[in-house]
């Protein structure tokens, strides 16, 4: 069965470039979000099993959304895709429950490690 | 091989200096032109220091130029206007450049190198001395440039543009720290006279003499200037009207009993001297403190010549006139 | 606002490029610095160079401000002069973290490390990106202190067509860093951008 996953970033570019990096054979169907608070409506309205995430977003970040999926206990995996890679930011997303973080520019190397990792392909 | 062929006699060939170093700091390579300027070989040197071979580099300075280069994978740059060289380098211009080494503009480049080996910088070094001389001569004629301009052109005292300037710089200042401040105007005693029989040569001779002679007379402070003509005015800083008089009457005195020698004839010059105080109440611009100092000047006149009279407090254009 | 002709999906890439690239320079100064560095996002916006100078002049009016220019060029005809704008407040406080103590390199140095590193570490990872690599040439100091802003950017700008404003707040832990860079750009440079952005969105 398709895995419902959700796309949130602000730019267009940027959600192109994530679906374009994922391989063929990743039986998926796609949302996509432009901001913190289009995600968190597809999120709380649907069942989504796996969210792309950019951090730095207009109206709700990344971080904010992170907060609101623990705080509201809903059930889906985050893989956070950022061109901030500090490790303090690493630390923080983590601790908020990500399975994963991405730097940007996302490509296929980067997308199918993550996901052969943690086992959705 | 082609490039190689081609890029060894280029690199030899450069009128710039190149040096390639690892991240330990250590020689990899440099090229002919620092072979020369810098007495040594590259077979002597390769793999050791840097900072062992060029003993004279601001270590701690440069070192974190070049950490930079490594950490942030970006060019650093260093120009001879901020730090004239790097390298104690002889230059090409030991005659006409007044510097003993090579002013030098530094670009620190990271070389794009394989993954795993061992990260290099490329220091270019660029002879500035050129550019180091003009820079000088530059500075050099501005200076005396700026010096014409505040200068009268026959007397070599103040012009009155600049004179002018420095009144008005000295009543801001005498405003705000409530010091006192003077002014005397000057005329020469029919100096139309002194043209007519020694003609305008022996006229201008006589400026220019009592200019300097005048000058002397004064403390450093007192600042001349030539105001027009055979008008002539001092500004003293932190002196009352009692005190600028005495200054106004030794100076009257002294050149009354002055002579000069034109062309084996003796000239002897008279001044009328008008002195006037600043009243931070009376004179809100430095026009109104000349033209009380015009007045009494002209009152000197008036009176008979060769003198010294003070501005007196309530005395007005009309006065003037009506006397 | 001009768009220069950028279109909405060209805009958005170039954005997006400029964010990662922000991102990539704020984590290598974070390293380099010792230092977290919290990003906003860069806000852009594409002009005619003739009216930078009026954007410019109120909000460094009454401050001391340094301006430092560095030029850049690449393959593919990309090509510019990059300009960084901060008061001068902010540079002591970046300076402090460079390491460098008080009478140790000329304020000028000071001014002109401070700017190369954050012009180069930004465009530099804008390079990456587009799959281009720049050089650079040194940078020189416009203004420090004295002298009009906007008369200073009137003078430089006036060479130039367009510019891409990029508004970049740096904020370092306690303290922030905000400076502005402009992108000055010639007209045949824009169009070799705009190449550039399409080969890209073409891609995806």
């Amino acid at each position: 069965m398709a895995l419902p996953v959700l796309i949130c970033d602000d730019s267009i570019l940027a959600r192109k470039q994530v679906r374009k990096s994922l391989p063929e054979s990743f039986d998926a169907e796609f949302q996509t979000a432009g901001n913190g608070l289009e995600a968190l409506a597809v999120l709380r309205s649907q069942e989504i099993g796996l969210v792309f995430l950019d951090l730095t977003m207009p109206e709700l970040d990344g971080v904010g959304v992170l907060e609101a999926i623990k705080a509201e206990g809903i059930d889906c995996f985050v893989i956070v895709i950022s061109a901030d890679i500090q490790p303090e930011m690493q630390k923080r997303v983590m601790e908020l429950g990500a399975l994963a973080f991405v730097q940007k520019p996302v490509n296929e190397d980067k997308i199918i490690g993550v996901l052969k990792q943690y086992g959705f392909i | 091989m082609f490039q190689e062929m081609v890029c060894n006699p280029v690199l030899a060939a450069l009128n710039s200096g190149v040096i390639v170093i690892d991240d330990e700091y250590n020689i990899r390579y440099l090229n002919a032109f620092i072979e020369r300027h810098g007495n040594l070989q590259l077979s002597e040197v390769a793999g050791k220091s840097l900072f062992n071979v060029f003993a004279d580099l601001p270590e701690a300075w440069l070192k974190r130029k070049l950490m930079s280069v490594l950490d942030l994978n970006s060019p650093a740059f260093s120009s001879w206007e901020q730090r004239q060289y790097i390298f104690k380098l002889p230059h090409l211009r030991p005659i006409t450049s007044s510097s003993q080494y090579m002013a030098q503009n530094c670009t620190m480049l990271p070389l794009a190198t394989a993954q795993h080996e061992q990260p290099l910088i490329c220091i270019l070094i660029e002879d500035a001395t050129d550019a180091f001389v003009y820079q000088q001569h530059l500075s050099r004629t501005l200076i005396e440039l700026e010096k014409a301009n505040r200068q009268d052109g026959l007397t070599k005292v103040q012009n009155r543009r600049y004179w002018e300037e420095q009144l008005k710089q000295e009543i801001h200042r005498a405003q705000r720290y409530q010091h006192s401040l003077s002014l005397i105007l000057f005329d020469l005693d029919k100096f139309k006279d002194l043209n007519d029989k020694y003609g305008h040569l022996g006229g201008d001779f006589v400026l220019v003499e009592l200019a300097s002679f005048i000058g002397s007379l004064l403390r450093d402070s007192d600042l001349l200037g030539r105001y027009g003509g055979e008008e002539f005015g001092i500004i003293l800083p932190d002196t009352g009207l009692e005190g600028a008089a005495e200054v106004a009457e030794r100076i009257c005195r002294a050149v009354a009993d002055y002579s000069m020698l034109f062309n084996q004839q003796t000239i002897r010059a008279t001044l009328s001297m008008g002195v006037a105080e600043f009243e931070p109440k009376q004179h809100f611009l430095h026009d109104d403190l000349i033209r009380c100092a015009d007045m009494a000047l002209y009152n000197a006149k008036r009176t008979g010549r060769n003198r010294v009279c003070c501005y007196q407090a309530g005395e007005t254009d009309y006065h003037k006139k009506a006397n | 606002m001009n768009n220069l002709g950028f279109s909405e999906e060209q805009r958005d890439c170039l954005q997006e490029i400029i964010n990662v690239a922000m991102g990539l320079a704020s984590d290598k100064l974070a390293r380099f610095l010792n230092t977290f560095v919290h990003l906003q996002v860069p806000s852009i916006a594409l002009v005619g160079a003739m009216h930078i100078p009026e954007e410019f002049e109120n909000r460094y009016q009454d401050a001391e401000a340094a301006l430092v220019s560095q030029g850049f060029f690449g393959n593919e005809g990309v090509r510019g002069e990059a300009i960084v704008l901060y008061q001068m407040e902010n540079a002591h406080k970046i300076s402090a973290l460079l390491g460098y103590e008080a009478g140790d390199v000329s304020e000028i140095e000071m001014l002109t490390d401070i700017s190369s590193i954050l012009t180069t570490t930004f465009l530099n990872g804008l390079a990456d990106q587009i799959e281009n690599s720049l050089s650079y040439s040194a940078p020189r100091i416009l203004s420090s202190r004295h002298g009009n802003v906007a008369d200073v950017l009137k003078n430089t700008s006036f060479h130039w067509e367009h510019a891409l404003k990029v508004d970049i707040s740096y904020q370092l832990i306690d303290h922030s860093f905000n400076c502005d860079m402009i992108l000055l750009i010639p007209g045949e440079a824009v169009s070799n951008i705009k190449n550039i952005l399409d080969r890209i969105l073409e891609a995806y």
